[in-house]
């Protein structure tokens, strides 16, 4: 294995003192000359025709710049299936349509004129359940579709079905079998940065937008064509995105408020800033969708699984956004977590009244894996078989190809299961007397990319000044995870510099090269990839040059040298001879002939030879640029196939947890994570992934829910969305990195984001099940539900 | 948020006089409650008028029992040597009110005048049987506690008046009391909570005081728990009765934290642990 300079050594994050001590700018800090508040008026009804809305007064009110609805500004249309509206015009289809907006001097007007909007509805049967929705005969949600063709019922229109092997057989060969329904509930990305934009356009009607996205490049393709609906033809939109406090998936679409912060700045000629409260955040905005899972597995004599089957309902809310290719992500695990040769799978999603849903971490792999890994413990238990040996009887291994048609390169999965059973002396079991038990689960996710657009690809400019500093320019996003760590240290590596001469400078679309978005935990996998091939690029650059100009600089060096020290006699080397480029090294920012003597004159600081290519006649500045697509597939959703990723990401946690049974509270006791990583590029940095992924986890195990009722959310604030804080994180996490050391991984590593919370609830939940033989079908697993399953238990038994 | 005037008075004679003077004015304390009313709408003051610069109003003082002027705030409270010792039962429910960012702000009166069914601090004053001063421009009278509390948001207070001080009794050495809360995480509002007092004498109780909260329109006392305790020694089976009687005792309701049937579980189960906590000896 090769040894690094940087890569897997403890290093602080570049953006870290800046956001320690409050420095970084978020878009709540932007301000602008002549800037406005935009603030949107939302529906009062979940389902309604709007039949008028009165503006007047809003527009009376001093201070108010704009009011704008559907009737007075242009039409513009966006969302995934495009079935979405900036402003509404003939019907609202959940709580949180957008009605009206204003622009106003101040906060408090904007907020004030929004109250003194009138709007009259004409309410509609409300469907508020996938399985009411899908009925025949329901009423229509959309009417048409984006193209105007008539609707006939309220499916949304994707297909995701995956077949292999032969199911029926599977059954048959099947000497135990296991059912269950499982669900999971809409939950908020909670990001401690609110959504928000600020949008201006200059004089020329090209737009510049500060955009909380993880799509910059996708979003500037989405406002160029809202420009266009506009009638502002052939205009561009740059998008710059500031320090982000958490994306967590809220990034992967354009927004309504985006568009209508736009046309508000339009609309007034004026910069406008719209920033959710953290109330609108959670009402009108939107969070994981819910699923239910309907799963059935077999087993063999020997545990080995014969077949699984899975059909997915999922409420898709009012409208589409990428959120709805969730399944495309669930379909991985169901046909490849676990060797299993017959598979099938099919999910649909249903439009409703409820919020509309999007992107979180994850992205189907924990709704999916909950269902599954609850599922395999409930096999083991028909099959009588130790749930951890079950696992490892049908433990992926390297190399193989799964159903969905996955190329594993390596695979850890069989270290992870190893050491969480070590570590958390799985066969010593807990003492029962005190409702104590031991679960695990484990997860397969993209290490390697994600292809879900046609191009997976991420670009790099690197340029160099005078100093030797490296100035990087990548369209992947800081949102907090710690991108421009990694960036920094794989540009370092792979260069030969110090981490701290490379600056990354901010994410704008027009300075920056197209990156398909940061998603699908691709971020540091991305970014290195391209930092070596960049890298790469610029070492043979700087060595072709070094053949002319480092012996002359080094001779310059030499002859200051004997000055200094008079009698010195150089060693017998010909370094003219010897300045190859195939001979020569770039190490913490310095220029050298491998074989040469290390003598002190002998070597070159990379500022000074970057100066002696510089001022030179005819001289040169060195810049490069690169263009990363891995290899990997656009699967066919419909039919279920394709090499989604480069590389795949694997892991298993474990837990112990203590039940109390007169109140149904879990106490986690300690949980065990080991990770499939590939290799640690930077410790910290990746311990914090994992910390904060397992919090997330516990929360979506234990106590997050946004509650709703008839489309109304009930719990809109932290008081009543509750999330673990540290008082809840008090037991010990015992991590622990599997180095796989993938060849498509740059410096060996995987995608490492999203795989933290992917099976923390079904671990939780079968350390629950170990301790006091209740299964919870539903998440979350709140004291509440835990009571009851025990009060019922106890009248079945007495 | 709506605008709103903002008076800082620097007496209680100026605070009541700006009280009168201007319609629709709200004092304000710590603001953790009120601020928040405000911005979700529920509350449209024209004015708020902040008790925070009147110095007498934020002392402790201990003077055999103890006088706890209602701006001190609840980490005053908890850093506050003697009370501690002398109440501990009070520093239980002060530790579990909110985060620290909120303790370091609210206060106890601004706990009790907001009048919520789950005010931390409501239960172990009710145990201690504590009593609040109220100030008008003209008199002043006592009030205990157990007659505060009227509904939600509602208390026996006079637009006129200013809860200035929550008077506490000598602490009592055979009494020994203790505060049980159950929420969905640990910060967070009561779903179910309650404050127990009791004085044993030769395995007989001779004084029970039983407090919950999140389980009635009020932070409400137990009275028939405590009857059916007192003068009884604590068995089994008693205990047994005491759950099922506080459980048929309180009146709670269903909303987005809880329903009705979990917290009346809590309250007979944290009876029986509150009982045993103070004893030392299981009753299970």
């Amino acid at each position: 294995m090769k040894n690094f300079r940087y890569i897997g050594k403890e290093t602080s994050r570049p953006d870290a003192p800046d956001k320690a001590a409050g420095k970084a700018h978020y878009i709540h800090d932007l301000q602008r000359p002549g800037m406005l508040y935009g603030k949107i008026k939302f529906s009062d009804h979940p389902h309604a025709r709007i039949k008028h809305i009165d503006t007047s007064k809003a527009e009376r009110l001093s201070g108010v710049r704009a009011v704008i609805t559907a009737n007075n500004s242009p039409e513009v249309r966006f969302g995934f299936l495009r079935d979405n509206f900036a402003l509404k015009k003939d019907k609202v289809r959940q709580y949180r349509d957008e009605l009206a907006a204003v622009a106003a001097i101040d906060p408090d007007i904007a907020e004030e004129a929004i109250e003194l909007i009138k709007v009259e509805y004409e309410p509609l049967p409300g469907l508020f359940s996938p399985h009411e929705a899908m009925k025949k005969g329901s009423p229509l949600i959309h009417e048409t579709d984006s193209q105007g063709r008539p609707r006939t019922d309220n499916l949304v229109p994707l297909q995701y079905h995956h077949e292999s092997g032969n199911l029926s057989a599977g059954k048959r060969a099947a000497k135990y079998m296991a059912q269950g329904e499982f669900s999971t509930p809409r939950v908020q990305q909670c990001c401690m940065g609110t959504a928000g934009c600020l949008a201006e356009f200059d004089m020329n009607s090209n737009l510049t937008i500060w955009a909380k996205t993880q799509i910059p490049f996708l979003a500037q393709r989405d406002f160029n064509r809202a420009l266009s609906d506009m009638g502002l033809n052939d205009k561009n939109t740059r998008v710059i995105v500031p320090a982000l406090g958490g994306g967590f998936g809220t990034g992967l679409d354009t927004h309504a408020y985006e568009y209508i912060a736009i046309l508000l700045a339009f609309q007034t000629g004026r910069p406008v800033k719209i920033v959710y409260t953290r109330d609108e955040e959670f009402a009108y905005f939107s969070p994981r969708q819910s699923s239910t899972t309907k799963i059935t597995q077999g087993c063999g004599q020997d545990g080995k699984l014969t077949f699984r089957e899975v059909e997915v309902v999922q409420d898709n809310g009012a409208y589409t956004s990428w959120g709805a290719t969730y399944p495309s992500v669930m379909m991985m695990p169901a046909t490849s977590l676990y060797r299993v040769p017959s598979v099938y799978f099919n999910a649909q999603l249903v439009y409703t009244n409820n919020t509309y849903c999007q992107a979180m971490r994850g992205y189907g792999n924990p709704e999916h894996t909950w269902a599954l890994e609850s599922n395999m413990d409930e096999l083991a238990g028909e099959a009588g078989i130790d749930p951890y040996d079950f696992r490892m009887i049908n433990c992926n291994k390297p190399k193989e190809t799964t159903p969905m048609g996955l190329k594993v390169s390596t695979c850890g999965l069989k270290e992870c299961l190893q050491t969480v059973a070590k570590k958390l002396d799985w066969k010593k079991k807990s003492k029962k007397g005190k409702c104590r038990g031991k679960g695990m689960a484990s997860l397969i996710h993209v290490g390697g990319g994600g292809r879900i657009y046609r191009s997976d690809a991420s670009g790099l400019i690197l340029k160099l000044d005078d100093f030797g500093n490296v100035n990087a320019y990548h369209g992947g996003v800081e949102m907090g995870q710690g991108l421009h760590s990694v960036l920094t240290l794989g540009i370092a590596e792979a260069l030969g510099v110090r981490p701290e001469k490379v600056f990354i400078n901010p994410l704008d679309t027009s300075t920056c090269p197209w990156d398909v978005g940061t998603h699908a935990s691709r971020g540091a996998f991305m970014a290195c990839n391209t930092a070596i091939l960049a890298a790469n690029k610029l070492r043979d650059r700087i060595f072709e040059l070094s053949e002319e100009l480092f012996p002359q600089e080094v001779e310059k060096n030499l002859e200051k040298f004997i000055k200094k020290n008079p009698g010195y006699k150089p060693p017998d080397f010909d370094f003219i001879k010897a300045a190859k480029r195939e001979r020569f090294d770039l190490k913490d920012g310095s220029i050298f002939i491998k074989d040469a003597p290390r003598e002190p004159w002998l070597s070159l600081d990379l500022g000074r030879l970057l100066r002696a290519i510089h001022f030179r006649t005819q001289g040169q500045m060195l810049a490069t640029e690169v263009f990363y697509d891995p290899p990997n597939e656009l699967p066919d959703f419909a039919k279920g196939f394709g090499n989604i990723s480069s590389t795949y990401a694997y892991g298993t946690q474990g837990a112990e947890v203590e039940v109390d049974t007169e109140t149904g509270e879990v106490k986690i006791l300690r949980m065990v994570a080991a990770h499939d990583v590939g290799k640690v590029l930077n410790p910290p940095a990746l311990k914090g992934q994992i910390y904060g992924a397992l919090a997330q986890g516990i929360g979506y195990a234990l106590y997050e829910e946004l509650q709703s009722e008839k489309g109304k959310i009930l719990n809109p604030n932290f008081r009543d969305y509750k999330i673990p804080t540290a008082q809840e994180m008090d037991f010990p996490v015992d991590l622990e990195f599997i180095e796989t050391n993938d060849s498509f991984g740059p410096f060996g590593a995987k995608g490492v984001a999203e795989p933290g919370l992917v099976p923390t609830a079904p671990a939780i939940a079968n350390a629950i099940y170990d301790a006091i033989g209740i299964r919870i079908r539903d998440l979350p697993i709140t004291q509440e539900k835990i009571l009851a399953a025990l009060k019922k238990l106890k009248e079945a038994n007495d | 948020m709506r605008r709103f005037d903002y008076f800082r008075p620097k007496s209680l004679k100026e605070a009541l006089e700006l009280k009168k003077t201007i319609a629709g004015a709200k004092f304000i304390s710590g603001g953790t409650d009120l601020i928040v009313q405000i911005k979700n709408r529920e509350l449209k003051p024209s004015a708020l008028i902040s008790l925070r610069f009147i110095p007498e109003l934020a002392t402790i003082e201990i003077n055999g029992g103890a006088r706890i002027g209602a701006l001190v705030t609840i980490s005053d409270i908890l850093q506050h040597p003697e009370l501690g010792h002398n109440y501990p039962v009070l520093t239980e429910a002060a530790k579990s009110l909110g985060s620290v960012q909120i303790r370091n702000v609210a206060t106890i009166g601004g706990n009790l005048c907001n009048c919520s069914p789950c005010a931390d601090m409501a239960l172990p004053l009710l145990v201690l049987e504590a009593k609040v001063r109220l100030q008008s421009a003209k008199a002043s009278r006592e009030v205990p506690i157990s007659k505060f509390f009227k509904g939600p948001g509602e208390s026996c207070l006079a637009s006129n008046e200013i809860l200035t001080d929550i008077l506490l009794n000598p602490p009592h050495n055979k009494a020994k009391a203790t505060f049980l809360k159950k929420g969905r995480v640990k910060v967070d509002l009561a779903i179910a909570s309650l404050a127990l007092l009791l004085e044993m004498e030769g395995g007989i109780c001779r004084k029970a005081r039983i407090a919950a909260g999140s389980v009635a329109p009020i932070p409400l006392r137990l009275s028939k728990v405590e009857t059916l305790l007192e003068g009884a020694a604590v068995s089994e089976d008693l205990v047994s009765k005491a759950q099922h009687l506080a459980r048929e005792t309180v009146s709670p309701i269903t909303d987005v934290r809880a329903t009705e049937k979990y917290r009346r579980q809590i309250v007979g189960v944290y009876v029986k642990r509150g009982l045993e906590k103070i004893l030392g000896q299981s009753l299970a």
